[in-house]
């Protein structure tokens, strides 16, 4: 692989980008293959198959050829409401796992630099927040306020723009209350059960590195049920 | 959805480059049965044999580091190797799991 491909790819994965390299086996030459985007001679007659490995988001050699496609897709975007101890070891957690993560805390006491050293924390009120931050079904929500003035408006945004996780701390009688108030602000059953509340695979543990782990591991479960 | 869970193997092998040191990036391109790692695993290894990432659960890592070192002495730009069961009586390199995989070694240049 040449260096200068090499530096390509690293720039294209930290702008998020979705691409595939293409590398000729008999040759080491790559390149990066982007939806419609034109791509050289060297590999022009194979651009279906890298096509179809492309949306398929697979890597492997295309049959009968010597033609090697690895996909790379977006990073999942998880958003943390809450500045909380949880989120400290959480944010380490989802660092190593490759999510962009973003963070909302309107208090700002809690969203702090000296608490999240180099982290970029939206100190906003949710509504305001999601302004700022581009979400789909490939987003995450965890909201660690269990403060409703501060949750529940994120939740609402999560479930309409049908986050493919939605979880929320707080206890089986906080969450029935919480579940309470969505059904009056007009959600459905449906939609209500998405939520996981209360958040994470148990594990037994209460403290917070072991919470922020059994949410992290629920999160990455229900990434391979999508 | 697929996993983005990506390892940063790549960043890694350019900070080495950048350290002068040449690099070998070592891919797995194809799998067969129980192999430990998918496709598309990786790991690079520089000219003294160090190494980060991983192509299969610790069973032929040391041989890849060989190949790779093999290569950048030889100034070969590439080469292909493939693994299969290892034959326990034998003190071989293998997969211990039953898999085969092939993994493609090429210079960054």
């Amino acid at each position: 692989m040449q260096l200068k491909v090499l530096q390509e790819i690293i720039n294209k994965k930290k702008n998020k980008s979705e691409f595939a390299i293409v590398t000729n086996l008999e040759t080491s030459s790559s390149e990066i293959f982007e939806l419609n985007k034109p791509i050289s001679k060297n590999f022009e007659k194979y651009k279906d198959q890298i096509n179809y490995f492309y949306k398929n988001k697979k890597n492997g050699v295309i049959e009968d050829t010597n033609i090697f496609v690895e996909t790379y897709i977006r990073p999942i975007k998880v958003i943390i409401v809450g500045a909380v101890h949880i989120a400290q070891y959480l944010i380490n957690y989802a660092k190593s796992l490759n999510f962009e993560i973003a963070v909302i805390d309107p208090r700002g006491y809690f969203a702090t630099e000296q608490r999240f050293p180099g982290m970029k924390i939206l100190n906003k009120w949710p509504d305001e927040a999601f302004k700022e931050i581009k979400t789909n079904s490939n987003t995450a929500l965890i909201a660690l306020t269990h403060d409703p003035k501060i949750d529940d408006p994120a939740l609402q945004h999560a479930l309409k723009k049908k986050f493919y996780y939605i979880g929320a701390l707080g206890s089986k009688k906080t969450h029935a209350n919480r579940c309470q108030r969505l059904t009056e602000a007009g959600f459905s059953n449906d939609e209500i059960n998405l939520i996981n509340g209360p958040i994470g695979i148990k594990l037994g543990g209460k403290s917070a590195p072991e919470i922020a782990l059994s949410i992290i591991a629920q999160l990455v479960a229900e990434t391979y049920k999508k | 959805m697929k996993n983005s869970f990506d390892e940063k193997i790549l960043e890694e092998a350019y900070d080495w480059v950048k350290a002068n040191q040449k690099v070998v990036l070592a891919t797995v391109i194809q799998t067969w049965g129980s192999s430990p790692r998918p496709t598309g695993s990786r790991m690079i290894v520089n000219e003294n044999g160090d190494f980060s990432g991983s192509v299969s659960g610790g069973c032929v890592e040391s041989a890849v580091v060989r190949e790779c070192i093999g290569i950048i002495k030889d100034n070969k730009p590439f080469k292909k190797i493939e693994f299969k069961v290892s034959n326990e009586s034998a003190w071989e390199v293998g997969l211990a799991c039953g898999g085969e995989i092939a993994v493609y070694l090429e210079q960054v240049n």
